[in-house]
């Protein structure tokens, strides 16, 4: 990468909010509370890209919630079982994640849109349930079972180290989505998502994309969901529920969908919305909000927050263009 | 004969939860029928009208059988006013913004009704609750019938509606071809409103008369029915109000049976898996046309 090019990678917007992300624990000072809060949104950035890149296809999953803990229980159970650090189990975790993603996968490739809502919403449902019941002496049923940490907390400043290993982990996820999105693979989604039919006319294989989107989705998805389960300690199956499903969906949208900065602008407005909310004491305003800004984003702001400077540059242009006709009007007019 | 008598216990109970699917999967229909969109809040709707009747229960102490008629009209407002300034706005932008619309509308809405009502579990009294009608071996509730009894009321009500009035005239052709009810001079707009007010008078309905068979309710009840009446959408045919008839009551044996036979837990999710089943065979769903 020759230098001209490596800046113009800094001026991306992902790379720019990864580096205030590094920048941001020593200017709070260490604080314990905002370190847990940008952990818990730098993994939910990672979700939110993992799911933007199956939307990015065309496909709008509403249960990744089951990729997110089924990454989550097997990280935790193979770390359990066999003592090895939850920084290399976690891949074990959304390798597994990717297989079940394959799997529904399969029926998914073929469905329209609604349909494949339906379907993922519904597999979220049935792995909670199979957790709970048939798998429940190893997973504790709805208890739940403790989760080895990331770091022990025996370390002094574990949770900084932590931090930044999460930071190292989400910038090598967002640079990867990068490199898929802008590889043939990216083209082809591209062109699936826009239409279906000329793609397959020009020689795209619709269900083999389509499949791969899922697997590489449900992969990140369930290293996010191991990630956080790590960080808490513990893990119950709450994790499949419909918030965690609902939650990258809003985040994405906010941001502005099919880019690589929606999600992670998303993801750190609505975080410091959600939690400026809860400081002002608000229970279930705070959700009627998220709603709200969910379906004014959807109407007024199609392409999300990363689209707001180019409609502000628009509407300026407009007002003026507006402003000199009526001027030149009153000219000729006068 | 003793299992005769489950047999015969689990084909009452599922025709009776099959009519609260019925009545939310042909409001679903009704609204993709004309509109070709998909209101995934559409279990908000039946949850407020549940709330409603019993807030009007509490306040007039009157038969819930009779304040569920008020509870439809004031659904049906709520309805038209959500089809005006959420979806309408989002008509033919793509199928994922509708999905998404109704996202936000399930937040706005479930949390509206736990701001108003709290979150704690609730239940309503049946005027009938301690009336049995014996059927053979079974003592079956006198609610029980007077759900199913009200269900196909309301459907033939909206049968007669549909093939018999003007306006229902102009709904089947504006479902039929948009462009040739425009030509024709058809409003597809207020046909919209209209269809979507009605739907959400259905979920409404199926909200009061769920919770009047003594089902408990919170702000968050509405979600699964919804689900169901999805699943039951695709066996049936997206659009198809036959299909949503057949399906709801297939649908709400099938799902009793698996929870009496599987045990509880199964009992939500089994319909999930036959959904996955039936659309690894037909991506379509059972009755659905290839095409759009």
């Amino acid at each position: 990468m020759n230098a001209e090019r490596f800046i113009e990678e800094l001026k991306s917007p992902a790379v720019l909010i990864t580096i205030i992300a590094i920048l941001i624990p020593p200017l709070t000072s260490m604080n314990p509370y905002l370190l847990n809060v940008f952990i818990i949104m730098l993994v939910f950035i990672i979700f939110s890209s993992a799911w933007n890149l199956l939307a990015y296809s065309g496909q709008g999953s509403l249960g990744h919630a089951a990729f997110f803990g089924i990454g989550g229980y097997i990280s935790t159970l193979a770390a359990v079982a066999t003592g090895i650090t939850p920084y290399i189990t976690i891949f074990l975790g959304g390798a597994v994640a990717a297989v079940a993603g394959f799997l529904i996968g399969l029926t998914c490739v073929r469905l329209r849109e609604w349909f494949l809502a339906m379907v993922t919403f519904g597999f979220a449902i049935i792995v909670q349930t199979i957790t709970v019941s048939i798998l429940a002496q190893f997973t504790g049923g709805w208890d739940g079972i403790a989760s080895p940490r990331l770091l022990p907390s025996s370390i002094p400043n574990y949770l900084t180290y932590e931090y930044y290993s999460v930071v190292a982990i989400t910038i090598g996820v967002i640079l990867f989505i990068r490199y898929i999105i802008h590889s043939r693979i990216g083209i082809a989604l591209a062109a699936i998502r826009e239409n279906e039919r000329e793609a397959q006319a020009a020689g795209i294989n619709l269900a083999k994309y389509k499949l791969l989107a899922f697997c590489l989705s449900a992969y990140i998805a369930g290293l996010a969901g191991a990630l956080e389960i790590h960080h808490f300690g513990y893990i119950t199956p709450e994790i499949f529920g419909i918030d965690i499903s609902f939650w990258p969906v809003i985040y994405t949208i906010l941001g502005g969908l099919g880019t690589i900065a929606g999600p992670i602008i998303g993801t750190i407005v609505l975080t410091g919305v959600w939690d400026g909310l809860k400081l002002a004491g608000m229970t279930y305003e705070r959700f009627i909000i998220i709603g709200l800004i969910l379906i004014i984003t959807v109407i007024f702001l199609p392409k999300g927050l990363v689209s707001l400077p180019e409609v502000i540059k628009e509407k300026v242009a407009q007002w003026r263009s507006g402003k000199e006709g009526q001027v030149k009007k009153e000219e000729t007019g006068g | 004969m003793e299992y005769f008598e489950v047999l015969l216990q689990v084909l009452f109970w599922g025709l009776y939860a099959g009519c609260i699917y019925i009545l939310l999967a042909t409001g679903l229909n009704l609204i993709f029928g004309v509109m070709k969109v998909v209101n995934f809040a559409h279990g908000e709707f039946l949850m407020i009208g549940a709330y409603i009747t019993a807030s009007l229960f509490a306040l007039l102490n009157y038969n819930p059988y009779v304040l569920i008629l008020l509870s439809m009209l004031v659904l049906m407002g709520i309805g038209t006013m959500i089809e005006r300034f959420c979806f309408r706005p989002i008509l033919g932008t793509g199928k994922l913004n509708e999905i998404f619309i109704s996202l936000g509308l399930i937040y706005v809405l479930q949390n509206a009704a736990a701001l108003v009502w709290t979150d704690e579990w609730r239940s309503i009294q049946s005027p009938y609750a301690s009336i049995t009608i014996p059927v053979g071996p079974l003592n079956v509730p006198l609610d029980y019938f007077i759900i199913i009894g009200f269900t196909a009321a309301l459907l033939i009500g909206l049968y007669i509606f549909l093939k018999r009035s003007p306006i229902g005239r102009a709904i089947r052709a504006t479902s039929q071809n948009r462009r040739g009810a425009m030509l024709v001079g058809i409003n597809v707009e207020r046909m919209d409103m209209i269809s979507f007010g009605i739907g959400s008078a259905f979920a409404a309905a199926g909200g009061t008369l769920w919770v009047v068979s003594g089902q408990v309710f919170n702000p968050y009840m509405g979600s699964m029915p919804a689900l169901k009446a999805f699943a039951i959408i695709i066996l049936g045919g997206l659009g198809s109000i036959p299909g949503a008839i057949i399906g709801g009551i297939i649908y709400g044996i099938a799902e009793n049976g698996a929870a009496f036979f599987l045990g509880g837990p199964w009992k939500d999710t089994i319909s999930f898996i036959v959904l996955i089943v039936v659309l690894i065979i037909r991506p379509v769903g059972l009755f659905g046309e290839a095409s759009e």
